[in-house]
């Protein structure tokens, strides 16, 4: 019995470990059916979980799940079968599944895969502080000391708090019948938290999102507990000083954490292309961009300073990985460039389709999810101001620092974005602190608004919801700071 | 006793014998498959086998779980949960899982959806009735899904279950135009109640109403929803009366026991009744589910509790767990008394919103909200549909909204939709008037 990355799995427990015998079993199984293609992708994940809700422990979990799927393409149609039991029995079982699903799918339309070749590789993301050296005490009192930090305060009332850690250690395996066979480990961390500010009776809401893949390190950097204060404090200003903004055609500011996001939702998800295609038409819905309409390939969707990146090679970034789920080599795609849409995220499946190849854009959350189109870090490029030019430009609007509620439509054109930390801009100065305005945009104009662009870029972490069942993937949204010129905010 | 509970039942014994004050094991065999269409094809079936044990372990007040997979080195993940529990940390508020012997409800799952291996002909139907509602070049999507779970439960408190939960469910978005479209849901415990081509003629039907879209207008709105828009706003509420919630203040219910939060006509109860796709017999705790009134004729009546939250809140627990955060199972808005059409005539001039999706919130605690309505929405005038609308968002505060509830169908439908419509709920339509909508500019 063979176990996978024995170097890197210090973690690893008897009999939880791969099993590199059972998962060549079922491929070599599976090769010999009638098939046009087939993989094997086997993943074991230990995970940790801390809960920590008003400054107790509501409680430690501590898992390790292991597990493989088998998928194969025959007859144009695909079929998918996963397990957690590591037995021949199971694997022949789950290829039988498999096949059988696939040819029952008698498609008309006949599925292929953009042409690959073979590849073989090993990779890993680095920890300077593994986690798994980190003891459980040393985890529990860091993440407490962060509660202890926001509800210890002169002044602030934060009667709210719940913040949760999950930290993952998960090694893949990667076969297909194209001689593929791709080993991975990633460590990963990803705390959140959600506070609840008080003032005058009245409440106010934030919640933060932190995540990276690496080690313990990352928890040292991001400065948590400095984080949460600097938004409670916010939220405290935003209750006792706030100003509603008279409605109207004005300058919008928007930081680093606004842009990320609107570069998510109305550039990464609408050029993915099984959404272009329909194959998400009944979940995360279809695209503004479709074969025979107004938007296509080449077709100005802003202005010229917009070139928006989805990159899974970011170092250390949430969303980071040298290969997709498929084997395919990861690399930055340029979304929209100089305003114009320029390319979409591929599989192999939908690369086939639209006659391309696929730039690596195909992930999976687990052993037991079909691999589909994903975003890995999605972020505008950066431009030629600096943050504060940006704003000593503006004659009268609004710098909207971080966002609270936000939507977009299943096509991903009609958004919202509401200002959580949000300012008045008069003559080029920031003044004091206004009250969750609102713009609700289209696509098009917001991307067509923006003229300045700083030189700084941040990112978030976040988490992204798609397919059926949900299949979070971790996730960078960033950017820099941006002006959008005379958009309606009310 | 079957030897999965043998087995479940020794992973307590273990756990009980190191020195655990509490242990908790509950084992479940999933057996789950979906097929996924598109374009009027079928994209790929997939299937998924979950061999899996919850083990959860207290000692003095120190709460860790973990997991088993197929029973395979039980003993040493049993002594690492352990040894996990002496270096936590103690919770104060935790109040133990529930005690006793209960007698629990005979699990009514249906075989036949343990063995269904080609549920397509399934998707087929539901394509072929969209087809006959809005003609040829319908273009529809979406799951079929299927479940089967064997679950054991033992606990070292006393209870000790088994129970069986079978679902199905399909999902169908037709468009007859790239910008119309209908969606149908159809959710059931058992094979023999399925209706497949109801969802296909549903979504058929919207979407060929929704043809000839025009821009919506701005404004307040008379509004009636469909079972399915609705069942995205009870699963929201139904999340909020959880104790879990309430504590962190993720809900507009906190502090309103005993108050008026919605109109005199609305009663909400949770209910994993046999019909419904979460259909329970125990909760995570092994107690009895059973149905609970949080809000009744308006006032709210109690939150969701597992055995802890409830002592947290000086009451008894509702058979809700989950052991950390205790949730709704299944939400049931009860009926009106007029029908579909007689509530449609209410409407002088307002709205039909027939799906929403992305629900989010400015304040939990405010309970300021806006969703997104997709495939139909139409304007009504006169009780009749006159036009079919795009490019609304309905924006405003989930208290208002219920306090706004005049009118509710007879009809209700079972709903369970992706992560819109979660926890499924049994939802009628329903009229809320003077609802605010706005649109991009």
């Amino acid at each position: 019995m063979e176990r996978y990355l024995p170097s890197q799995g210090s973690y690893v427990n008897e009999g939880e470990t791969m099993e590199k015998d059972i998962t060549d079993y079922a491929l070599d199984y599976a090769r010999r059916k009638h098939i046009q293609y087939a993989e094997v992708r086997a993943h074991r994940t230990k995970n940790e979980q801390l809960v920590i809700k008003n400054g107790v422990l509501d409680a430690f979990l501590s898992t390790i799940d292991s597990g493989f799927c088998v998928r194969i393409l025959t007859e144009g149609g695909l079929g998918f079968a996963s397990t957690n039991k590591w037995t021949k029995d199971e694997a022949k079982a789950v290829v039988d599944t498999a096949y059988k699903f696939a040819t029952m799918a008698k498609r008309k339309d006949k599925i292929t895969f953009a042409e690959e070749k073979g590849v073989e590789a090993k990779w890993s993301v680095p920890q300077k502080k593994k986690i798994e050296d980190i003891s459980p005490e040393q985890k529990i009192e860091e993440l407490m000391e962060v509660d202890k930090r926001l509800s210890s305060q002169d002044g602030l009332n934060i009667p709210g708090r719940i913040i949760a850690c999950s930290m993952t250690l998960t090694e893949k395996y990667f076969a297909n019948s194209e001689s593929s066979i791709i080993s991975s480990f990633v460590p990963k961390i990803g705390p959140f938290a959600f506070i609840t500010v008080v003032e005058n009776g009245k409440p106010e809401q934030a919640y933060k999102q932190f995540g990276r893949s690496g080690g313990w390190e990352a928890f040292d950097e991001w400065k948590m507990a400095e984080s949460l204060l600097h938004d409670a404090r916010v939220l405290q200003k935003l209750i006792k000083e706030g100003k509603n903004v008279k409605p109207e055609k004005m300058d919008l500011v928007c930081g680093p954490e606004v842009t990320g996001i609107a570069a998510h939702e109305s550039c990464g998800h609408p050029t993915e292309a099984d959404r272009i295609l329909g194959r998400e038409m009944s979940q995360a819905g279809r695209s503004f961009i479709y074969q025979g309409g107004s938007y296509w390939l080449g077709t100005t969707i802003g202005s010229n300073l917009v070139t928006i990146v989805d990159d899974p090679t970011v170092e250390n970034s949430y969303g980071y990985y040298e290969y997709d789920d498929e084997g395919i080599k990861a690399r930055p795609r340029y979304l929209y460039k100089n305003g114009v849409i320029n390319e979409f995220l591929h599989n192999r499946e939908t690369a086939a389709k639209l006659g391309t190849r696929s730039n690596g854009s195909s992930r999976a959350n687990s052993y037991s999810r079909e691999a589909i189109v994903r975003m890995a870090n999605t972020f505008l490029l950066p431009g030629d101001w600096t943050q504060e030019e940006i704003i000593e430009d503006v004659k009268y609007g609004i710098y909207m620092r971080s966002f609270t509620e936000w939507n977009i439509d299943d096509v991903r054109f009609n958004q919202r974005y509401v200002g959580r930390e949000a300012y008045l801009i008069k003559d080029g100065e920031l003044k004091h602190p206004i009250a969750r305005p609102v713009i609700e945009t289209t696509t098009q104009t917001w991307w067509s608004a923006v003229d300045a662009i700083s030189k700084e870029i941040d990112y978030d972490a976040a988490t992204c919801g798609k397919g059926d069942p949900m299949q979070g993937a971790p996730v960078y949204t960033g950017g820099p700071t941006i002006r959008l010129k005379e958009v309606y905010v009310r | 006793m079957s030897e999965v509970l043998t087995k479940t039942q020794e992973i307590v014994k273990e756990g009980m014998t190191l020195g655990a004050d509490e242990v908790l094991a509950k084992t479940t065999f999933g057996r789950y498959r979906q097929t996924r269409f598109s374009n009027n094809q079928i994209d790929i079936t997939v299937a998924w086998n979950d061999y899996v044990t919850d083990v959860t372990l207290a000692w003095k007040k120190r709460l860790v779980s973990t997991q088993v997979r197929d029973f395979q080195n039980t003993s040493s993940i049993v002594k690492r949960l352990f040894e996990l529990a002496k270096v936590s940390k103690e919770n104060p508020t935790y109040g133990g899982i529930a005690k006793g012997t209960f007698e629990y409800s005979k699990p009514t799952a249906d075989e036949s959806l343990r063995e269904l291996e080609t549920p397509s002909e399934y998707v087929l139907e539901a394509i072929e009735a969209a087809k006959k509602e809005a003609g040829e070049e319908v273009n529809a999507g979406g799951t079929l899904f299927t479940k089967y779970e064997d679950v054991y439960l033992v606990s070292s408190q006393g209870p000790i279950g088994q129970d069986e939960r079978s679902a199905i469910e399909l999902s169908i978005r037709a468009f007859s135009r790239i910008d119309a479209s209908g969606h149908g849901v159809e959710c059931c415990s058992s094979l023999k109640d399925f209706k497949p081509a109801r969802a296909g003629e549903k979504a058929g039907r919207i979407a060929k109403l929704a043809r000839n879209v025009k821009q919506g207008e701005e404004g307040k709105y008379d509004i009636i929803f469909d079972p399915l828009f609705f069942g995205s706003m009870l699963a929201t509420w139904g999340s909020m009366a959880s104790a879990f919630s309430v504590m962190i203040k993720l809900s507009v219910f906190v502090d309103k026991l005993g108050k008026k939060v919605g109109s005199d006509i609305v009663t909400l109860r949770d209910n994993p009744a046999r019909y419904c796709v979460s259909n329970h017999v125990f909760d995570d705790e092994g107690f009895p589910t059973q149905e609970n009134i949080f809000i009744d004729r308006g006032i709210l009546k109690t939150y969701l509790h597992n055995t802890s939250t409830a002592k947290i809140f000086k009451t008894q627990t509702t058979g809700n767990a989950g052991l950390v955060q205790p949730a709704a199972w299944n939400i049931e808005m009860d009926p009106g008394d007029l029908s579909k059409d007689e509530l449609f005539k209410e409407v002088k001039r307002g709205l039909y919103l027939t799906n929403t999706w992305y629900t989010r919130f400015q304040n939990y605690a405010t309970g300021d909200f806006s969703t997104i309505p997709r495939d139909g929405i139409f304007l009504i005038e006169n009780g009749e549909i006159k036009q079919s609308l795009k490019d609304l968002r309905l924006s405003d505060n989930v208290l208002r909204l219920l306090n706004q509830i005049k009118g509710i169908s007879k009809e209700r439908q079972h709903v369970h939709w992706w992560l819109e419509a979660d926890p499924p709920s049994l939802s009628p339509y329903v009229l809320a008037e003077d609802i605010q909508m706005t649109r991009p500019k």
